[in-house]
């Protein structure tokens, strides 16, 4: 069984961004693999535990260095990474077309994961569109996934509690919820096993991407200043709260 | 007119504050300023508040020794004062020194019988019985993980340990200065905070007072250094103390990380404080059965000496800021890695940055200054923290004897220890000594 | 040249959800014609309502028997809805059934999608979201057909544009409804909805030292049930053994972002600011009027968390 698991080289949710030429971050800090891999990772290494004959494979389309990631994804468990490289920005729709043309190249997908979303670009459609390009179904947000002879049982939660149980034939596509499991980080003694691993390198120009007509560009970043000046909220009790409400609501717009 | 008081205390952290304390109960009326919000919020909060015996030279021994009896008789020490945000608490969990090429552990060892220090020399069969998820082999010599070596495999196990059954941490540094503020409050000592000293006054070659950056003029015929990480600055603004000092300080930056302990072991409660040369490690417990994993600074590493107002706000660009690295989040927990082979470590560095107002041999300085009435007590070197209750009482009998009339350049103060039998000359941290080099040159001290 | 948007409409027991209103106001524009698709409800109820806001046609499209709760059928649906009406923006609520739905329409027709935006230029095809954790707003632009975006609820106020629509129905071709290996088994309530994650939640409700003991945690707990809100802690909390140090918030806790740090009881040392400092909005709620976090936040009350707190889950 191959499963294929698309990962992402991202920032640090806790370092700072500041923006360069109006249109890029400073990539001068802390890149990792995203968090909601991370859960995707594991859950493809229990699968792997639990049945015989499972080969996982990890691909990433990013930076050279987007290595590192790799690195940290066949030291949790994953088997062999594929990188495809290159240092543009690409948008949802030419990343699906890459890491559907990788994984297509490499093998016979049975099952493919992703995180739910990035943390950078917060898409959420990346397995959507790779589902689409194969002709696989897909379900995010998951939660649960049990796998059985050429099907899948997933949990995909929604908010407030509501869980949709989908069932879907083999191949699948995934996307790993933060609920699905704890990630399994890896010991020094993982991290050393996982040197010999090998790491695929290709060039995203030789996987002849046919150039879509549809895109999205980032035409600016601006980064969101908080420059706080407190101001006081007064009277009793239930006015306090009453006003809490009132800028929870149209201040805020979380209610 | 200006406000006046006996002594102006620069820093109210966990040094400054038992200063303002010993003063304040021989009757000087004192002030503490602050440039931060609290007590204990500068690098004193960023300390890993270990206690532990082990230092390079007998005198550094025996006053961490002496230390020890203050936090173990925390409430007595305070004077039984009332805190409001509750009493920080010393956490006994006993010590491991790993007998290491890292460390010169015969010398500690002479040390402590000298001192009288309790300690067991332990095989590694009982070190195995103790910490069940160690592995003892040897290390040595530590490396990065970017140099290929950093993967052999070891040959050989490293010799045992020696383990002292007093020993451990304290669990919130920032409220131990907190508490030693608020005993001094109780004694008259007065404190002001958010008050950034941006001048040293003196008058017919003696110390006059301090200016604060919103240009408040505060006057005291003395005035103690203790500003930390700041501390050279401090010493920069007054008329010929940094050109008396031979033995100077600057702030270098530093990584201490935060790791989950392997599934199955409690080591929050069952584990020990551990100083391990072979890997450049030390560590100890954290709430949420963490490894608090520190740096003895291996040679490898490379040393990064900062200005602690860019570092403080962030200035300085990736290794130079206050954010944690991930080369150095590698490099600590994966040579953890090697001494606890079961330890998973997460992708998302965690921990703390910030500085050590380090002297040139990492030996303090404690000690008068070339300005008559001007005092300092810094370089601190990261390996301070257990000992400031003895360090407050220490500088205030120097800051008294000097007072009356000492020639402490001349004649140095000998220092009588409350708890222990013995005295220490406290020249052996004057600012005009050469370079120590009995010193281990590390956070060791 | 008219453009025709399309606006997928939420409902909740067959009743419009209020957050749909702003949605239409946020795409209302010049030389618009905007088209309200409803899924499997009385349209004619719903038909006055949508009115008051703008919708000219009520796109009425009734999914086949069984297929209510599959994503798959009716992103297809909605994809003959968009290709019938000549819709070439659709819009719909970025909220979790939009998640679940729209990327499907996107990725079905290979369009630009871009979720949880909250400015919207028509005419320009830009859109404003957040990115990075909420650190920074991209403006993007997006090109083809049909564009697809995911609207943050709440975006903007609703604001009324009274007009008169027709309602037309969509034939739908069922040989085309297919959902290829993908079925739906069911729809259950679970109590996970107590334990939103502090790295994921838009709000967060967080106790320090001012909660005083374990048991007033509950009442962080209640009022952040009704505001799906995660429940966070001071490193005080949990030194005191009050909450699980999965809670923390701090340096040495977790780093969060949320769109609201409610801090109750909470002083705000350096090393508490430093895991919720890049908050979008913070309220503070401490009876100490010289707490650091008071002169760093956005509001503050002079109160005690544990009165205010109670009466804020009554209210929500």
């Amino acid at each position: 069984m191959q499963l294929y698991v698309c990962i992402k080289h991202v920032p640090d949710s806790a370092a700072h961004i500041s923006i360069v030429d109006k249109t890029h971050i400073d990539e001068n800090l802390t890149f990792l693999l995203n968090p909601y891999d991370e859960h995707a990772i594991t859950e493809a290494v229990r699968i792997k535990e639990s049945l015989p004959g499972v080969e996982i494979i990890a691909v990433c389309l990013g930076k050279n260095d987007a290595d590192k990631t790799l690195r940290s994804a066949l030291a949790m468990g994953v088997d062999r990474g594929i990188l495809i490289t290159s240092d543009k920005r690409h948008d949802s729709i030419e990343t699906a077309q890459a890491l559907k043309s990788a994984i297509e190249q490499d093998g016979t997908p049975d099952l493919i994961f992703t995180g739910k979303e990035s943390i950078d670009a917060e898409g959420m459609q990346t397995m959507f569109r790779i589902g689409a390009l194969f002709d696989f179904p897909v379900a995010t947000n998951v939660v649960r996934v049990d796998i059985e002879a050429d099907r899948a049982v997933v949990d995909s939660a929604l908010s407030g509690g509501i869980v949709n149980t989908y069932e879907l034939s083999l191949p699948c596509v995934l996307g790993a919820g933060r609920g699905l499991n704890t990630p399994r980080y890896p010991t020094f003694p993982d991290v050393v096993k996982s040197k010999k691993k090998p790491i695929k390198k290709i060039m995203f120009k030789e996987l002849n991407i046919n150039v879509s007509l549809a895109g999205m560009n980032i035409v600016e970043l601006e980064p969101l200043l908080q420059s706080r000046e407190p101001k006081e909220i007064t009277g009793d009790a239930g006015e306090i709260a009453e006003t809490i409400i009132r800028i929870l609501k149209d201040g805020a717009k979380v209610i | 007119m200006n406000k006046k008081y006996d002594a102006i205390i620069i820093g109210a952290g966990v040094i400054g504050c038992p200063i303002a304390y010993e003063l304040s109960k021989m009757g000087y009326k004192t002030l503490n300023v602050d440039k931060l919000p609290d007590a204990g919020e500068g690098s004193t909060a960023g300390s890993c508040a270990i206690v532990r015996a082990h230092y390079s030279t007998a005198d550094g021994v025996a006053m961490a020794y002496e230390g020890f009896k203050y936090w173990l008789d925390w409430e007595n020490y305070l004077d039984n004062v009332k805190d409001e945000k509750g009493l920080a608490r010393y956490m006994n969990t006993g010590s491991f020194l790993l007998k290491s090429q890292g460390h010169d552990w015969k010398k500690v060892k002479k040390n402590y019988d000298e001192v009288g220090v309790q300690y067991e020399e332990l095989d590694n069969d009982k070190i195995k019985e103790m910490v069940p998820v160690a592995d003892l082999h040897e290390y040595w010599p530590v490396r990065r993980p970017e140099d290929p070596k950093f993967y052999d495999e070891p040959t050989k196990e490293i010799e045992g340990a020696i383990f002292c059954p007093e020993g451990g941490y304290v669990n919130d540094p920032a409220l131990s200065a907190h508490n030693i503020m608020r005993a001094a409050e109780a004694k008259g000592a007065e404190f002001m905070f958010n008050a950034e000293v941006v001048d040293i006054r003196s008058d017919n070659g003696k110390v006059a007072g301090i200016t604060l950056k919103d240009g408040t003029q505060i006057d005291a015929g003395i005035v103690v250094n203790v500003g930390g990480p700041h501390s050279f600055k401090i010493n920069k603004m007054a008329d010929g103390v940094w050109e008396g000092c031979n033995i100077k300080t600057k702030s270098l930056r530093h990584e201490v990380m935060y790791c989950p302990s392997p599934d199955g072991y409690d080591y929050l409660n069952d584990g020990y404080h551990m100083s391990d040369g072979d890997i450049g490690c030390y560590v100890r417990p954290e709430v949420g059965n963490t490894f608090l994993i520190g740096s003895e600074d291996p040679d490898c590493d490379p040393q990064q000496w900062v200005d602690p107002d860019d570092f403080y706000a962030g200035k300085g660009g990736n290794g130079k800021d206050n954010v944690l690295t991930d080369a150095q989040w590698k490099a600590q927990c994966y040579r953890l890695g090697k001494r606890i082979p079961s330890l998973q470590v997460p992708n998302q560095p965690k921990g703390v940055v910030d500085l050590y107002d380090c002297s040139d041999d990492w030996i303090p300085v404690y000690d008068k200054s070339d300005l008559p009435g001007f005092y300092m007590a810094i370089g601190t070197s990261g390996n301070q923290y257990k000992n400031a209750p003895v360090v407050g009482r220490m500088m205030a009998e120097l800051i008294d004897a000097c007072e009356k009339g000492l020639d402490h350049d001349k004649e140095p103060l000998q220092y009588k220890f409350k708890y222990t039998d013995r005295s220490t000359d406290v020249g052996f941290f004057s600012r005009k000594r050469e370079i120590n080099y009995n010193s281990s040159f590390s956070v060791n001290g | 040249m008219m453009k025709n948007i399309g606006l997928i409409i939420e409902l909740n027991n067959g009743k419009i959800k209020e957050t749909n209103f702003g949605m239409i106001t946020l795409a209302r524009a010049e030389n618009t014609e905007l088209f309200a698709i409803v899924i499997d409800a009385d349209t004619g109820v719903l038909k006055e309502d949508l009115e008051s806001f703008g919708i000219t046609n009520i796109i009425d499209v009734m999914l086949p028997e069984g297929q209510q709760n599959n994503p798959v059928i009716c992103a297809k649906a909605i994809i003959t809805a968009i290709k019938v009406f000549n819709i070439s923006l659709v819009c719909g609520l970025s909220t979790a059934k939009g998640k679940d739905l729209l990327p499907r329409i996107a990725a079905f027709m290979e369009a630009p999608l871009i979720m949880d935006c909250h400015a919207i230029d028509p005419e320009q095809n830009l859109v404003k979201t957040s990115q990075y954790s909420g650190k920074t707003i991209a403006t993007i632009k997006l090109t083809g057909e049909v564009l697809i975006l995911g609207v943050r609820p709440n975006a903007i106020a609703p604001l009324k544009a009274h007009t008169s629509a027709r309602i037309v129905p969509v034939e739908l071709d069922e040989k085309n409804l297919v959902s290829k290996g993908f079925k739906v088994i069911k729809t259950s309530e679970t109590d996970e909805s107590k334990n939103i994650n502090l790295a994921d939640a838009d709000v967060i409700i967080s106790g320090g030292r001012g909660m005083k003991n374990a048991d007033n945690f509950d009442i962080l707990s209640k009022c952040a049930e009704k505001l799906t809100a995660a429940v966070g802690a001071s490193r005080v909390a949990v030194d005191a053994g009050w909450v699980p140090y999965s809670m923390q918030v701090g340096q040495t806790g977790e780093k969060v972002s949320p769109l609201v740090y409610i801090a109750c009881g909470i002083s705000g040392s350096m090393q508490h600011f430093a895991g919720m400092k890049t908050s979008g909005m913070i309220i503070a709620i401490n009876t100490d009027a010289t707490a650091a976090i008071m002169s760093n936040c956005d509001y503050y009350v002079k109160a005690d968390a544990l009165e205010i707190i109670p009466e804020l889950t009554k209210l929500l």
